[in-house]
């Protein structure tokens, strides 16, 4: 029996706790009274996993049977999630792959021979040939790679459709193979409440004339938050444009949940409350913290970009996208969703070492505020673990360091674009046309592995809600030139940080950790 | 390169420290307050007492005994000692149960029994306590015999039952731990509990004076050989058909009347227990502070015998 997740009060008793902090982790000691926010235990998985696609293929909420909506010369079109989803990158068979297994299974018997599959990244990177054969597996990909096996590219405008405007005047325009299908089969990963329903194909197939009306300053600053899909102006706008393309195209959404078994069982500490922590947990994490520490910076990204997390299924369901996504999310809910009485005046955030944008890669200071005001900031329902005015302690190196092949644009948006201005609103409205439109990103972009000339401000905007939520941001063990280009400040250590927010929050502040990773998403009354 | 070492060493050395602070490898892990509801406690497990009472230990503990802590008691208070001869003709094991109010209580207890006694007695002590850390649990299972009893609700183990039945005797208090106002607190009924069950008579014994001797706080006796008193009372066997919690009834009836003895006389004593109007161990019921100031007298000193002749 999984036990809940709950709110640890620090006391005398509790031991120093684990703090990610890139590509390492270590112990800190919380101050008396502060709160821990524990995501609860890992639930179980389906007892069989096949069993369980088959029975939400052959029995759909809201829709007939898979089986029945398949048949011989039709145009089939089954999108999937890209590489950031899951985090870690699960243990293979991902489950993607058992899905679209399945799914083909099916089409096969069915005699369907028009058959394409697409990463549906969106603006992401392109995926390399091995990428997409860890997602789909080796039968999927040797049948179908690299003529019907593709990464979605939105800026072929061959290859979009325009299929209208929403009510608000918002552009729908997706990838035409999938708009003119006969039938979109959509396989999810839904790792977090933010992931699943319209958002993944109104957006995952999108282009950035569609994308530009959600992926604005203004949209993000009211998503309160993104994980609450009901107060999430991003949500509510990908689900117009849902509404719209399902006047074009019939979707048959396949949602998966996944438990909390982020880490491999010899990093099972990381997943432990620490008053748990057996000897050889302790031990483990000595020799582990150490060996991490002493490995040349190449050697230790390999190590943390090498972990597979053995993932548990914990549930699937198909069918029509509004009702499959509600199913999805009770069980995002119960295993992520921890109740919290009121805010705090400190938010305290470990990042770990990977994002959704930096698998395979390096995690660059926009990525690492991206993660911790972006994506940690939002982990909550009802209203912010911080309060209005206070400050957020984000534990990362933030190292100033880029990876050229993927995140060319990044580069200049950091050089050029921060330093004139960190205001989102400002250089949304400066800079963003001249990215998205420049032609070498998207020359880079169609041909190399690099996200999106626009990716760098959609990541800024990702952090727009606390930006504009908190009055200080501070990063303990930040790179200071780094961290002061983004308009922050950097501590040395935890001690240092709250003695600097005591500007902003006082000299004995109530304080909030968020224990994540494995997920936890806080519902604040 | 010496610097890198020695930066390396030193922050293992760190987090060897931290680790071993934050997860008190010198004492038993408690999870955090807050976090008891959602915490299973794993099943415990009795720290093993078996070796304390090895011949070798014996031996160890009665020089211990004998040769350092009966003279440094004898020296540190004024110790009066009644009614041993109530041990004289008792064969077999016997459970010993006292009221409680002092560290002193169990040096008191095992100092004055008789060596033949000494050497087959182990002591009851709460397993949150004195199990608590690997080093309090082996000196005190060394020196005092002690076994561990957990108090949390927790049956009891299968440890007295098999002392019991291998001939040792056990001293228990059965108030499960120091009063806070030197006053005898509700008996609970294990030690009753085991004597009925494995029919075993029960020698109560008063100690007076050791919270005034020395209260909750003190690690030492006050200075000024404080007076204290030892009393072995009858032992009381268990009735044919008596419940255990008829027979805790019993002992804690007869530990009051030792207390009364030990304050006026013995025959006025067995005179008020006989009419059921035996003053209550618990004390009077008055503000806290007249129950702590009238504890912290202590007995009356002992009156120097007037001499026959002069």
């Amino acid at each position: 029996m999984a036990r809940p997740g709950f709110v640890l009060e620090v006391d005398e008793r509790t031991p120093p706790l684990l703090v990610h902090s890139g590509e390492s982790f270590r112990l800190q000691d919380f101050p008396l009274g502060s709160r821990v926010i524990y995501p609860p235990e890992s639930l179980p998985g389906v007892p069989d996993v096949d069993e369980a696609i088959e029975a939400a293929l052959l029995h759909p909420i809201d829709s007939e049977p898979l089986p029945s909506l398949l048949h011989a010369g039709m145009r089939l079109t089954i999108a999937f999630d890209d590489l950031s989803l899951p985090l870690p990158p699960m243990r293979k068979p991902d489950i993607r792959q058992r899905v679209i297994e399945h799914v083909l299974e099916h089409a096969a018997r069915a005699g369907v021979d028009d058959v394409q599959i697409i990463a549906a990244n969106a603006l992401h990177r392109r995926m390399t040939p091995d990428e997409l054969k860890a997602i789909v597996g080796e039968r999927v990909f040797r049948s179908f790679f690299p003529d019907n096996l593709v990464n979605f590219d939105a800026e072929d405008r061959a290859n979009l459709a325009h299929l209208g405007h929403t009510d608000e005047g918002e552009d729908v325009e997706i990838s035409k193979r999938a708009a003119e299908s006969d039938l979109l089969v959509y396989v999810n990963v839904n790792l977090v409440a933010m992931d699943g329903g319209w958002k993944s194909t109104a957006i995952g197939l999108a282009s950035y004339n569609s994308l530009r009306h959600h992926h604005n300053s203004h949209t993000m600053v009211h998503s309160r938050s993104f994980m609450d899909r009901h107060k999430s102006q991003l949500h509510s706008s990908a689900w117009r444009m849902g509404r719209v393309l399902s006047e074009h195209v019939k979707v048959f959404q396949i949602e998966t949940t996944l438990n909390n078994d982020a880490f491999p069982s010899q990093y099972g500490f990381l997943t432990k409350r620490e008053w748990e922590w057996s000897m050889r947990d302790q031990a483990t994490f000595l020799g582990a913290k150490r060996g991490i520490d002493l490995m040349p910076a190449k050697a230790r990204r390999k190590l943390f970009q090498s972990m597979e997390a053995p993932y548990l299924v914990t549930g699937i369901s198909a069918g029509a996208v509004e009702p499959v996504h509600d199913a999805t999310l009770e069980r995002v809910h119960r295993q992520q969703l921890v109740d919290v009485d009121g805010q705090s005046d400190v938010l305290v955030l470990g990042l770990p070492y990977l994002c959704p944008y930096n698998v395979n890669s390096v995690m660059n200071p926009i990525l690492a505020a991206c993660l911790g005001l972006g994506y940690f900031f939002n982990m909550y329902v009802g209203q912010p673990l911080v309060r209005k005015g206070g400050a957020i302690i984000l534990n990362h190196p933030v190292p100033w360091e880029f990876s050229t092949l993927h995140h060319p644009s990044y580069v200049d948006f950091f050089d050029e674009v921060l330093s004139v201005s960190t205001d989102p609103k400002v250089i949304e409205q400066k800079f963003e046309q001249q990215y998205a439109t420049d032609p070498w990103y998207i020359h880079l972009y169609r041909t190399s592995y690099a996200y999106h000339g626009v990716h760098p401000f959609y990541m800024w905007y990702w952090c727009a809600h606390a930006l504009d939520h908190v009055g200080d941001v501070i990063w303990v063990g930040g790179d200071r030139r780094a961290v002061a280009r983004m308009g922050m400040r950097s501590a040395s250590s935890f001690a240092d940080a709250l003695e600097m927010a005591s500007d902003t929050v006082g000299r004995a502040p109530s304080i909030t950790y968020l224990h994540s990773p494995p997920h936890v998403l806080a519902h604040v009354k | 390169m010496a610097g890198g070492v020695v930066d390396v060493t030193s922050s293992l050395v760190r987090d060897v420290k931290q680790v071993a602070r934050g997860w008190r490898w010198t004492h038993r892990q408690l999870p955090p307050r807050s976090a008891e509801p959602h915490h299973v406690f794993p099943e415990a497990r009795e720290f093993p007492t078996d070796w304390a009472r090895s011949r070798v230990a014996v031996a160890a503990r009665e020089a211990i005994l004998r040769g350092g802590l009966t003279p440094l008691v004898r020296h540190e208070t004024t110790l009066r000692v009644e009614g041993l001869d109530v041990l004289d003709g008792l064969d077999g094991p016997v459970i010993f149960v006292a009221n409680h109010s002092s560290h002193l209580d169990t040096a008191l207890l095992l100092t004055t029994l008789p060596p033949e006694w000494l050497r087959r007695v182990a002591v009851g002590a709460a397993a949150d306590y004195f199990f608590d850390a690997w080093w309090r649990a082996v000196g005190s299972a060394l020196v005092f015999a002690t076994f561990p009893i957990e108090r949390g609700g927790v049956g009891l183990s299968e440890t007295p039952t098999k002392l019991l039945a291998q001939g040792w005797s056990l001293v228990m208090f059965p108030e499960g731990t120091r009063s806070p106002d030197g006053w005898t607190r509700r008996f609970r009924l294990g030690a009753a509990y085991l004597a009925a069950h494995n029919n075993v008579p029960v020698v109560p014994v008063a100690l007076v004076g050791s919270y005034a001797a020395m209260p909750r706080g003190r690690g030492w006796p006050k200075p000024g050989r404080p007076p204290v008193h030892v009393r072995y009372g009858r032992p009381l066997a268990v009735q044919p058909g008596e419940e255990a919690r008829a027979f805790g009834g019993r002992v804690a009836a007869a530990l009051g009347t030792l207390l009364d003895e030990d304050r006026t006389d013995w025959y006025g004593a067995r005179k008020r227990a006989a009419a059921g109007v035996t003053p209550s161990p618990a004390g009077p019921d008055v503000a806290r502070w007249r129950r702590v100031w009238e504890s912290s007298a202590g007995p009356a000193p002992v009156r120097r015998r007037p001499r026959a002749w002069r």
